[in-house]
Formats: C-alpha cells, structure tokens, sequence
C-alpha cells in the first residue's frame, strides 16, 4: 500500500511502497552493472575460466560419461568467481554514494535508507545469481555435448553457489557501509572471502577444530556436493604414536546451508545499521 | 501550511565536539524566498543537510511541512526538492533517465515525468543534451542537472545549497534567471549564498548566520531600511590634500575615510536617503568638485560584513 501524499498542484503524487522503491534501486542498480565495465571483465574472466575447465576436463577425463565429475570440474572454480563478483559487485555499493557524491542526489528523497540497502542489495545478489546461473548453464550444456547425461546434483551446486554468493554479498555490504573509501573497500572485501577467512578456517583445521562456523568453508559445499560418495571428515596420522595428525574436514551440506544464512543475515543487518546511521558529511 | 519549514533549537555537534549549529530557531513562512546568508563554516550546510536528513540532529528538531525530517525522512521529504553541495550524477546514465528515476522513486506517472523533464530540462538549458550519457558532463552541467531533478515534481518546498556554485557568469545569469522564476511561483524556497547581490536580488527574506547562530532573520525590505551604514564612493576633479580629508571628517555621519587614488576616496557613513543627499552638499562645500558620488557595494553586503564582524 503506497502512502498517500497528495500534492495539490498540477502532478497528483503518491510516494510508493517501500517495496516499489525496493524494485526501483535494484532496476537502476542492474542497469549500473549492465552498462558498466565490471559485467564485461566478469564476463571475459568466467569465458577464460569455462574455455580452461572444458580444455582440461576434456583433455585428461579417464571416465566421460560421468556428469558429476565433469560438471565437478567446473564447480571447483565457483567460489573463486563469487569472490572476483561480489568484489565486483557489492565491494563498493554503498561507499560508492559517500565517496562518489552521488548521495547527495539520492538520499534527499522521499525513500528510507532501509529501501536503498535492501534495492541494492538485491541488484548484487540478482547479477550475481544471473553470471553463476549463466556459467554454470554453459557448463551443464557442455557437459550434456561431452558426457551425454545430465546430473541433479549440479543444480544443487548452483543453488549452493547463488547462497554462498548471497552471503558473501552481505560481508560486502557491512565493509562497505564502514569503510570510506571504494578503493579499500573492494581491497578489503576481495581479500577477507579470498584470502583472510579461509586462513580462519586452516587455523581452526590445524588446531584439530572443524571450521563449520566459517563462510568459506561452508562454501566448500559447492564442489563437494558434485563428488560421489559425499567426502567425509578424515584424520591422517603423520607420525608414529598420532603425535603430529593431519585433519581434513568436509563440510556439511545442512550445516553449511544454516551457516551461510546466517552469516547472510548478520552480515547484512549489521551493515543495514552501519548505513543507517552513516552521515553524508564531506 | 503557514510554515513549511521550520527549525526548533537545533543543535548538530560532529565527532570531536565541533558544534556546527548551535540553538538554531527559524521558521520560514509559506511562499518565502529565505536567503540564507553566512562566512564559510557558518554551519549553512550542516542546517540544510539535517533538513534533508542527510544529517542526524545532535538535538532540536527540524520539519518539512508540518512532519519531522528525522522521525518520518520518508513523508517529510515527500514535497520537496533540494539540491545539496554540488551533486554527483551516476555516470552511466542519461539526463532522462536520472530524471525518470528519481520521478519514480517520487511517485510520480512515466507521463508526468516524460512531460516534466521536457519542461525542466528546457528551464536549464540541457534539452541537447538530455540523451548523452552524464559521466563527461561539467561540473556547470551538473549543478544545472541538479536544479532540473529539484523541480522535477513540482514541490512546494525547495532548498538549495549555493545553486550558482560552479557556474560560469552565463551560467549564473541563467541561474538567476531560474530563481527569479521560482519566486513567481507557488513555493518556499530555502536558499544558502554567499552572494550578496543574488539574495538582495531575488529574496524576500533572509537569514544570516555565524558559527551557528541565527544573527538576523527578517524580510530583506526591512533589513535593509533598518540598516543605516553606508560606503560611499567619490571622485573629484582634483587632487584631494590632507586638508581636505580634516574637512571632509568633521561633516556629520562620516564615520571613516580610504584613499583610492590622489582624486578618490570612499566614505564609511552612517545615515538615511536624507542625510545622504546632505552629505554631497557638504561634500561640494568644502570646495572639492565632486565628479562622481556613488554608494559603494550593496547594501545588504554591508549589513551582513557588519553583523559577521559583531559576532566574532
């Protein structure tokens, strides 16, 4: 339900829904990935990436007629194109207004702050889902040409790569609605789902504790779920008497799928509030 | 609404204890023209930005149209438009389509938009250019753009942060143009300046400011028949001696004299149109023959140098 706001001149003016306004952030916000320059380097990274994949698994396959491990092949590349995406993506959505100035143009308006996060969000998410869906489309026809058979498990693979992507997307957004500037926010966003929480996640594995908190380890799930059977937690003694253990954790789908929602959910209301009460000072 | 807008002891601090607006109260009636006057870090934009809600009030309130900024931004910026600092654009898009957006995000029909960003985009000047993408566009361009997105849905209310800012001469005449129109119609403009001559021009009220502190609000009419303070300028056929300056000192209202060269000199002179019209036959009576005799500067400039000089 729109509210109602009527201005009595020549224009008859219903401010819309917050949900309408939702709709419209995120169509301008695609409209900003479509015309811009970071959609087309994706584009050519993701087109180097399937030409490699479907150059090695076709080159070196002992079995190919099995889908799952053709399709594997490919989804093993999935996170590190999420991280190249959302830095792409959602490393700078909201800095961008602060330090670009364009803020100065948007938030005097009759929209709420909660409505520019969510419509921003949403239009990272989306391109984000639109480039997985496409690879992982390309991948499956590919695979459908080499091996002749279709599996299931790759479309759980990307419906596990679009909910990892959402969540990374929300540690995108909390960096930046805190940093200040674009440069070190897509820096910092590339460098903690690529490099700083899977550190996390080995320190967590050498200590011998299963890192089933941590985000990039949950997102382990998408190439996981390709392999058949299911990898399973496995403890290698590396000296006599187990003094020196080699742990290997496997995530699980279930706990993952939690994980990553929750990390979406406290990842992003927590930078919801971080431009909340964000002032447009300089 | 006989106050469109209206400010109640508002008071923004920033990190590290800088007050930028210190017990701020006005209140700007319906249809009004406000200048709004201050030095630089007079804390003009800091009270434009909490009116936009682009600051959060450290206390105090401040309403658009009857409806708190900070407890309903949504509803209290649903009639107004405002240009703040000199906004960017988003690159990738065209003078229509930024228009088209913003008209949506307004409530605004896809016919009332198309019609009216014709119109403003006329008013500006940038109809040549409504299909080129604005990543290129000059910084003029842009403040341009900026007025035209303001007066898009027709809002009663309009507020603008030094709109001439950035102009070329051209573009502010063409500016002025645009405010002139603007106090034709139906709204309450809100408008920061620091030029004198633009206010004087075409406010009806002004307000003046310094750190923070509203020094001055009233029309610009009674403004300027209160103040008696006056620099007047004249030329002389001859050299002026040191005598003559004695002579010229004792006649009554003169206050201070500047040498501008051997035959020129300004005047500090306190006094109305009578003691005015005095004063140049005084001039003549000390034997100097006056070739021109001419208030200097505006008036309302004089006015603001001298509240801004009594409140440091």
């Amino acid at each position: 339900m729109a509210d109602v706001y009527n201005i009595e001149k020549n224009l008859k003016i219903d401010v819309p829904s917050d949900t309408t306004q939702v709709l419209l952030v995120a169509k301008y916000d695609i409209l900003k990935h479509i015309r811009s320059k970071r959609l087309l380097a994706i584009g050519i990274i993701l087109a180097l990436v399937l030409a490699l994949v479907t150059f090695l698994g076709t080159y070196n396959n002992p079995d190919p007629h099995d889908a799952a491990k053709f399709i594997g092949n490919y989804a093993g590349f999935v996170s590190i194109m999420i991280v190249i995406g959302v830095t792409l993506f959602a490393g700078d959505a909201i800095v961008s207004e602060f330090q670009g100035r364009t803020g100065y143009l948007l938030f005097p308006n009759p929209v709420k702050k909660s409505s520019l996060y969510a419509g921003k969000f949403l239009a990272s998410v989306g391109i984000m889902s639109i480039v997985i869906v496409a690879y992982y489309l390309v991948a499956i026809v590919i695979g459908l040409a080499y091996t002749g058979n279709f599996t299931d498990l790759s479309i759980y693979s990307m419906l596990l790569a679009i909910l990892y992507g959402a969540a990374a997307t929300g540690v995108a957004f909390l960096i930046s609605s805190v940093l200040k500037t674009s440069t070190a926010s897509l820096v910092l966003t590339f460098f903690m789902l690529f490099l700083i929480l899977t550190l996390v996640s080995s320190v967590f594995t050498l200590a011998g504790i299963k890192p089933d908190g941590e985000l990039t380890f949950a997102g382990g799930t998408i190439s996981d779920i390709m392999k058949t059977p299911y990898p399973v937690d496995s403890v290698t003694n590396l000296t006599e008497g187990g003094r020196f253990v080699f742990h290997q954790y496997a995530p699980g789908v279930g706990i993952s799928v939690l994980v990553e929602i929750a990390w979406l959910a406290v990842t992003s209301s927590l930078g919801y509030i971080a431009f909340k009460r964000r002032e447009m000072v300089s | 609404m006989e106050y469109p807008i209206e400010i109640e002891n508002l008071v923004k601090d920033y990190r590290g204890g800088f007050r930028a607006v210190d017990a701020l109260t006005l209140k700007v009636p319906h249809k009004a023209f406000l200048g709004f006057l201050g030095p630089n870090g007079a804390g003009k934009t800091t009270t434009i930005k909490v009116l936009t809600n682009m600051l959060v009030a450290t206390s105090g309130k401040a309403s658009l149209n009857g409806i708190d900024v900070t407890a309903d931004p949504k509803m209290a910026l649903a009639d107004v438009g405002a240009v703040v600092e000199t906004p960017e654009f988003y690159p990738y898009l065209t003078p229509l389509e930024t228009l088209e957006y913003l008209g949506q995000l307004r409530g605004m029909s896809m016919t009332d938009i198309q019609r009216r960003s014709k119109e403003v985009l006329d008013v500006v000047k940038m109809t040549e250019w409504q299909d080129k993408r604005i990543g290129k566009f000059s910084k003029g361009m842009k403040q341009r753009l900026a007025i035209a997105q303001a007066l898009l849905h027709e809002p009663s209310v309009i507020i603008l942060d030094e709109p001439t800012s950035g102009l070329d001469p051209r573009g502010m005449f063409e500016m002025r143009e645009v405010l002139r129109e603007l106090k034709k119609g139906d709204y309450t403009v809100f408008m920061s300046s620091h030029l004198m001559n633009e206010v004087q021009e075409v406010c009806s009220d002004v307000a003046l400011i310094n750190k923070g502190k509203l020094l001055k609000s009233a029309s610009v009419e009674s403004l300027l028949s209160e103040f008696r303070d006056k620099k007047i300028e004249v030329r002389t056929m001859r050299k002026v001696e040191p005598a003559d300056f004695v002579n010229v000192g004792k006649i009554s209202g003169v206050q201070g004299i500047n040498t501008l060269a051997d035959n020129a000199f300004t005047l500090d002179f306190n006094g109305g149109d009578e003691e005015q019209a005095r004063l140049l036959l005084d001039l003549q009576a000390t034997g100097l023959k006056i070739v021109t005799f001419k208030e200097s500067g505006m008036a309302l400039e004089s006015l603001y140098m001298s509240l801004i000089k009594d409140s440091r």
